[in-house]
């Protein structure tokens, strides 16, 4: 009874479908998040009787040949490369890039990691650092004195004094690009590693090269479409429920067979 | 002497395998490119004995896939790509090229186009198509041509099959007798074909499927009675 374990892997790939879903559904209001989608592929077919097999001394063949399938498996889980709302909050460290391209910040290891969070603040020695105290890798440090941060869309970041004197630069903000972002592996707290399958990082000038800019005072919400996403839900459940009826149909098969004696 | 017995268990079997193909279908209906399966029954004879006349079996004699459009889900995915109409994208697998209709791509880490297991899309002159690193925007027309920034790079090859297709697994199809370009193709870009699997006829299938094999079930019981009923019919004697 194949069809058994057939509609097994049917009902194991809904569930899969169900916690992108939920995940996403989870992170409707995490800033930057990114959607996840999960594809599937078939599995290996049966080869019962190989198409182009010979027939007859005259030549003629199986036209078609029987191969069974034999279920389902999750292909990827990948992440939709959105770009999501850009809400004004007015706070000077809070950052959202319009366009791609990550910030990068230096984990506690010393190794780097790439985020779209822009929720900045200061840490106490005035380093610029994330909701989780990781600093951002361009090492900006603002001058305790300093009474209002300006960033340009290109990164520049200039701090204002209290006493009236002219803007003095204190560092610039580079954004990072991948070529494949959809092979970034995500670390959770909004931060992704990079991988082989990413590329290497590209440290850029935001607004060249295929990066977008840096908008001061704007955080990126979340991509996800909620009312997308509940289609997909119910579009899973019932997924999910027509497999289970393969499961009960073919029971009542083996039913019927252990019947007769 | 039971040929009614031996003619319900070949239809059992046939409707078993049956079973899987219905099973694989609806455990597939959301992969995308999947093509629904349908198995194809036939009769074959065999002879009953000497000096009679031949028995008529069904059995699973071949299968056939719908090539039918599947549904469109739109997904904006730049390089989500589908194929409208007739048309298959190749994929160089490493068992060698292989055609689907799964359009969900990615760029690899050296800014080639490739599927979900890495291989790499093949372009209309049969090479990988390669996305220069800096473009910052990706347009591929209705013809499957991939311009970055205004500049045509490459064409998404689309190819029709010569001959009948093959089953491979991860949505693939092989084509034993070769492709051919096929020059009218239309690609859409942001949007991935969904499986065209319809799960109201995979359910009256499977009803169908499943009373035929009661049925059968009964059937055998009868017979298994009657033979029952001449063994004892014939000892009473």
């Amino acid at each position: 009874m194949k069809s058994l374990q057939i509609a097994a892997s049917g009902m194991a790939a809904q569930q899969t479908r169900v916690d992108v879903i939920s995940n996403n559904i989870a992170n409707m209001s995490t800033a930057a998040y990114r959607p996840r989608v999960a594809e599937f592929s078939d599995l290996m077919y049966q080869q019962y009787l190989t198409p182009g097999t010979i027939t007859s001394q005259v030549g003629t063949v199986v036209p078609a040949g029987i191969q069974i399938g034999t279920g389902v498996r999750p292909s990827t889980v990948s992440m939709e490369i959105t770009q999501g709302a850009l809400r004004q909050t007015d706070a000077e460290l809070d950052l959202a890039i319009d366009g791609n391209g990550f910030l990068e910040l230096t984990l506690p290891s010393g190794e780097p990691a790439y985020t779209r969070d822009g929720k900045l603040s200061r840490s106490p020695t005035g380093e610029v650092v994330t909701m989780d105290g990781f600093p951002l890798a361009d090492g900006i440090v603002i001058p305790e004195d300093a009474r209002r941060i300006s960033i340009s869309r290109d990164g520049e970041v200039v701090a204002y004094f209290a006493d009236g004197t002219a803007g003095q630069p204190i560092g610039t903000i580079s954004l990072v690009r991948f070529v494949n972002e959809k092979g970034l592996e995500a670390l959770g707290d909004n931060m992704f590693r990079e991988t082989e399958a990413s590329g290497p990082a590209n440290r850029l000038v935001p607004g060249t090269e295929g990066v977008g800019f840096i908008r001061q005072g704007f955080l990126e919400d979340s991509g996800v479409d909620v009312v997308k996403e509940i289609a997909d839900l119910i579009e899973a459940q019932r997924g999910y429920e027509l497999n289970s009826k393969v499961i009960t149909a073919s029971d009542e098969m083996m039913a019927a067979t252990t019947r007769m004696r | 002497m039971s040929n009614a017995i031996y003619t319900s268990l070949t239809r059992q079997q046939g409707l078993m395998q049956e079973l899987q193909v219905v099973a694989n279908n609806l455990a597939n209906s959301s992969t995308t490119g999947y093509k629904t399966d349908r198995a194809i029954f036939a009769e074959f004879l065999v002879g009953a004995g000497a000096q009679q006349d031949s028995l008529s079996m069904g059995g699973l004699a071949g299968h056939t896939f719908k090539l039918e459009q599947g549904d469109f889900n739109f997904t904006g995915g730049q390089f989500d790509l589908a194929v409208q109409g007739e048309g298959f994208f190749v994929v160089q697998a490493p068992q060698g090229p292989r055609l689907t209709r799964a359009g969900h791509f990615q760029l690899s880490s050296e800014s080639t186009l490739i599927d979900a297991s890495g291989n790499a899309v093949l372009g209309a002159g049969g090479n990988p198509i390669t996305i220069p690193e800096e473009a910052t925007k990706v347009f591929i027309a209705n013809d499957g041509s991939v311009s970055a920034d205004g500049l045509l790079i490459d064409r998404v090859g689309v190819v029709r099959a010569q001959g009948e297709l093959q089953r491979d697994s991860n949505t693939m199809f092989v084509a034993p007798e070769g492709y051919a370009q096929f020059e009218e193709a239309v690609v859409v870009q942001g949007a991935l074909e969904q499986s065209n699997v319809m799960p109201v006829l995979e359910v009256a299938r499977m009803i169908e499927v499943q009373r035929a094999y009661e049925a059968g079930q009964a059937m055998m019981e009868r017979e298994d009675e009657r033979i029952n009923q001449l063994i004892s019919a014939v000892r009473e004697r």
